[in-house]
């Protein structure tokens, strides 16, 4: 039950380092994406460059959301707070991504290809469902702390589902240097 | 009085019969999702022949949206293409829209899986955009009347009896 917006698992490979946390109810995995993954896959699909110039300076990650409990979940990425040593990183709303494609000049079919690659703003997850997309955020060296809240129910009146984790990170193009 | 009467028994089987007919219950993977009236859209097919949603009419329709680069579309349509061979009526119509690509990557695409299910080319996204799948792939089932009625968002296994057997009942209480 994977949508599209996990396509980048399966597209770039599986060099990248898988993270995760989970609740009883909820397992979130990440997939961090070098700027090399993400503007190649991008560029496959005939970007221009001026988007991939954009694109590769960020911090690009791929979410996997599974509903592991027996009731609905509702995803809402305003419910989503990044920070860095305590400081807020303030990720980018898609319409802030539209926006500056309109800016750019960028055609249709590109911003619309791009737009299903994202994780949805918002989504309520069925028992069992899985779902995904991609978040982007400023470029950090530091560690991520992500701080989500997901509410629970057909009438979204259930047990609120808080997950913090804090070792969330953009992934480089460098080699990975060695421990001292 | 009598006259409001046998105005009611005649109008309440009619409800009963317009709720019954699609009251099979969904399986796992399809949502209700009665949004009234599907947005109409006009598109070209990879032969260059035109198409309006509107047309379809009197069937049950199966639209699907998908994408090249998309990998639970690429697992997925090959059990659409088994659907399409399992359900052959006159009363239900797969209508496939490609998001966002050119006809060289379809083209390609298809040949690779062997698919030889037609595929309208959304070209510039926007019909996509106006009709807002949360993801990609995403299935929508319209009713005969033109009537938005399930979703699925993601894969699903097409060819699976119980989704076959779901549409069959769909088709048949039409």
């Amino acid at each position: 039950m994977n949508t599209a917006l996990i396509l980048l698992a399966g597209t770039l490979g599986v060099a990248t380092q898988s993270l995760h946390t989970r609740t009883n109810d909820i397992l979130i995995e990440f997939a961090p994406r070098t700027p090399d993954q993400m503007t190649s896959f991008y560029e496959a699909r005939g970007f221009p460059k001026a988007m991939l110039d954009k694109l590769k300076h960020t911090c690009y990650i791929t979410v996997r959301i599974h509903n592991t409990s027996q009731q609905q979940i509702w995803h809402d990425l305003g419910n989503w707070k990044f920070s860095v040593n305590g400081k807020p990183l303030i990720r980018e709303h898609r319409d802030v991504w539209k926006q500056r494609w309109q800016d750019m000049g960028i055609p249709l079919r590109f911003q619309s290809t791009f737009r299903w690659t994202l994780l949805p703003e918002t989504l309520d997850y069925l028992p069992s469902e899985i779902e995904g997309g991609n978040i982007i955020l400023p470029r950090t060296d530091q560690l991520i702390t992500l701080k989500a809240n997901f509410k629970t129910g057909e009438d979204q009146q259930g047990p609120v589902i808080n997950i913090e984790y804090d070792q969330l990170k953009c992934a480089d193009d460098s080699p990975t240097k060695s421990e001292p | 009085m009598k006259r409001r009467i046998v105005l009611i028994l005649m109008v309440l089987p009619l409800l009963l019969v317009d709720n019954h007919t699609y009251a099979a219950e969904a399986p796992f993977g399809l949502r209700i999702y009665e949004i009234g009236h599907a947005p109409n859209f006009k598109l070209n097919n990879s032969d260059g022949e035109a198409f309006e949603l509107d047309s379809t009419r009197g069937q049950w329709v199966f639209l699907h949206f998908w994408a090249s680069w998309c990998g639970p579309c690429r697992k997925e349509m090959p059990l659409i293409q088994k659907l399409s061979e399992k359900i052959n009526s006159d009363k239900f119509r797969i209508v496939m829209v490609n998001t966002s690509e050119d006809e060289d990557t379809v083209f390609t695409f298809l040949a690779t899986l062997s698919i030889d299910i037609d595929t309208l080319m959304d070209t510039d996204g926007q019909v996509t955009e106006a009709w807002k799948p949360r993801g990609l792939p995403t299935t929508f089932l319209i009713d005969p009347h033109g009537k938005v009625r399930y979703q699925a968002i993601g894969g699903r296994q097409w060819n699976n009896p119980v989704y076959i057997n779901f549409l069959k009942t769909l088709i048949s209480n039409q």
